[in-house]
């Protein structure tokens, strides 16, 4: 089980995907925005990164840029996404090695997600 | 919350809860078992001051425990004097916890009044601990809810968005289903009609598999299958192999299908959580599927309709019987060799089928005509297309195949009717029309002429094409008539008969 960081500035959306999380055995942070997340991501150097795209403040696009810069990368990082923005971004992320899920997410997708990465180092195609 | 969860949830708690300094409170929860003897327990929780209990106080909590759970109580004479300490047991989730508080009687001056502190502090404490613990429980319950509404929303916009393009009633259900199973993490999904046929989804392998009809099933299952069509309502069952969720689909004409879930023995139950996500997805597919064949149902009507009408046009003159339908056809296979999308190879055969709408508007004396026709008589003939398109225009529906009724005899070179136009400005369904129009034309013996043989259509065809016929057109037919010749479809019997050449014009 990993240390995952969530960043998402809606705080009950973080509230459930971290129970949700917890219950599963991970060890969870909880970011309110992309400052907060950077903050977080350089002192504990999670594994794995599930943020949202709209956050007030530094947003999901600026925070992966800041990761990549890190010489410490997470094994995968997860971006949740608009279903409306979901085809434009999601084909750009996904180029850059990022896991791309549409919101409301499945938490079944998710789920098998985090599990893959836990397995592998390596971030998939999608 | 698991137990290590709701034990520190409590320490931090008391330790919110402890108040003056004259006091402590503690609790010892057993998070071992067995759990922790009361001396032990005296001992952890008051942490040095334990000798400010004796063997008494032991004593008081082994009563408490296996006596009066909930109250709270002063512990008399538990305390050598000058100290007062009171005690409760507190039910967690992890066992059974104490909470005990002891406080200095004498540095307050009233003793009444530290009594009831304890007490109060107590209380308190216990209240807190109880409602956080409440809390904190339901907030699970409702993020797994939320989260069952994250996965049913998730299966509505696949699927909406997977049915999108598909026209067929079949496809549409088994998208549904194949989803539903995904989600349920089902074995097997079943549907079964209301004639008792049904069809089994193999859902790790993610393929539709056997047919069958209900005597291949149990006698108990077929009677609750026909249970839940009866009352349209969910059902679970359970045998010695398999636990099985039973809904109703509904379908045209009032009728419901049943679509059976199917778990392993080994896998999980259904929990109420997934008999209301599948209630409401059936519901919603359901309505989906309903519609579907209400428009599929209509589209059936509104093309078996066209085509009477237009076989009774082609009535008119016996020769000309059957010739729209051909047309039609024809136009098809060179539209789907073109590459056109389903819906408008529809559209094509549609067009083909009413192209000669307009000869309804012909005197019967110039369109059965035996002989050569006077200029002026041309000149009428030369009207249907347009005849054709002002009877269509009307019919809102029918808005895209007015091109091809009214261009069907325009040529390349814009010597054709009605508006000469040219080239490419003739729309592409006009220009196959006009092709296989004449083809069939050429092929069929009519009032004025016995029917030429394929072999001469074909060089009529090569010979005008360019100029009176797109040479496009021509290239993809004559490739597409070679196959017609192998196939040698019904339709088509008269030009492949030997008697083509010699046939006898009846009158």
């Amino acid at each position: 089980m990993s240390q995952i960081l969530v960043a998402e500035d809606d705080q009950h959306i973080l509230r459930v995907i971290s129970l949700w999380l917890s219950r599963q055995g991970h060890d969870v942070l909880e970011a309110p925005n992309g400052l907060a997340a950077w903050k977080l991501a350089q002192e504990h150097r999670p594994a794995i990164i599930i943020t949202d795209i709209n956050m007030p403040g530094m947003d999901g696009l600026e925070l992966l840029d800041k990761i990549h810069e890190h010489e410490h990368k997470p094994r995968g990082i997860v971006v949740l996404t608009n279903r409306w923005d979901h085809r434009e971004i999601g084909q750009k992320l996904a180029e850059r090695g990022v896991w791309v899920v549409p919101k409301p997410f499945s938490p079944k997708k998710l789920s098998s997600m985090i599990e893959e990465l836990d397995k592998h180092t390596t971030a998939p195609t999608t | 919350m698991n137990k290590g969860q709701e034990f520190n949830l409590v320490q931090t708690l008391i330790g919110q809860c402890s108040g003056a300094s004259d006091s402590r409170l503690g609790v010892v929860g057993p998070t071992v078992e067995p759990p922790m003897p009361p001396a032990a327990c005296l001992r952890t929780c008051l942490k040095g001051d334990s000798a400010r209990i004796g063997v008494d106080g032991c004593t008081w909590l082994r009563g408490m425990a296996s006596g009066s759970f909930n109250a709270t109580a002063l512990m008399e004479g538990a305390c050598p004097r000058g100290f007062e300490a009171a005690a409760r047991v507190v039910r967690l989730k992890g066992g059974t916890g104490y909470l005990l508080s002891v406080s200095d009687a004498s540095r307050t001056p009233d003793p009444a009044e530290s009594a009831d502190s304890a007490l109060e502090r107590i209380d308190r404490a216990s209240r807190a601990i109880e409602t956080t613990a409440r809390l904190l429980d339901e907030n699970e319950g409702l993020a797994d809810e939320v989260l069952r509404s994250y996965e049913q929303l998730n299966l509505i916009f696949d699927f909406t968005q997977q049915i999108a393009s598909l026209i067929n009633t079949k496809e549409i259900v088994h998208a549904l289903l194949s989803r539903l199973g995904e989600t349920l993490s089902a074995n097997t999904v079943l549907v079964v009609n209301s004639a008792g046929l049904y069809r089994a989804y193999d859902v790790p392998n993610r393929i539709w598999v056997s047919d069958g009809d209900l005597s291949l099933l149990s006698t108990d299952l077929i009677d609750e299958i026909e249970a839940v069509r009866k009352s349209r309502q969910i059902s679970v069952v359970s045998s010695p192999a398999a636990r099985i969720a039973l809904g109703p689909l509904s379908r045209l004409d009032n009728k419901t299908d049943v679509v059976l879930a199917i778990r392993l023995q080994h896998q999980d139950e259904f929990t109420s959580g997934d008999t209301l996500m599948i209630e409401s997805i059936l519901s919603f597919g359901g309505q989906i599927i309903v519609n579907s064949e209400i428009h599929g149902r209509l589209r059936r009507m509104s093309i078996e309709s066209t085509r009477a009408l237009v076989a009774a046009i082609d009535k008119k003159d016996h020769y000309t019987s059957g010739h729209s339908e051909r047309v039609g056809y024809l136009a098809r296979l060179v539209g789907r060799r073109l590459g056109l999308a389903q819906n408008e190879l529809q559209i094509l055969e549609m067009s083909g089928l009413l192209h000669d709408v307009g000869k309804i508007g012909i005197p019967e004396n110039i369109l059965c005509k035996p002989g050569k026709l006077t200029s002026e008589e041309y000149d009428i003939i030369k009207k249907h297309p347009r005849m054709g398109y002002e009877i269509l225009k009307p019919i809102a529906s029918f808005g895209e195949i007015l091109d091809g009724v009214q261009y069907h005899h325009e040529n390349p070179d814009g010597s054709g009717y009605p508006d000469g136009l040219a080239g490419p400005d003739i729309p592409l369904f006009a220009r196959i029309i006009h092709v296989v129009d004449v083809f069939d034309a050429l092929t069929t013996t009519r009032s004025y002429r016995v029917a030429f043989s394929i072999d001469q259509a074909r060089e009529i065809l090569l010979k005008e094409s360019g100029e009176k016929l797109d040479e496009e057109v021509v290239r993809i037919f004559l490739t597409l008539l070679l196959e017609l010749c192998e196939e040698r479809p019904e339709a088509f019997a008269h030009i492949f008969s030997e008697t083509s050449e010699a046939a006898h014009v009846e009158t």
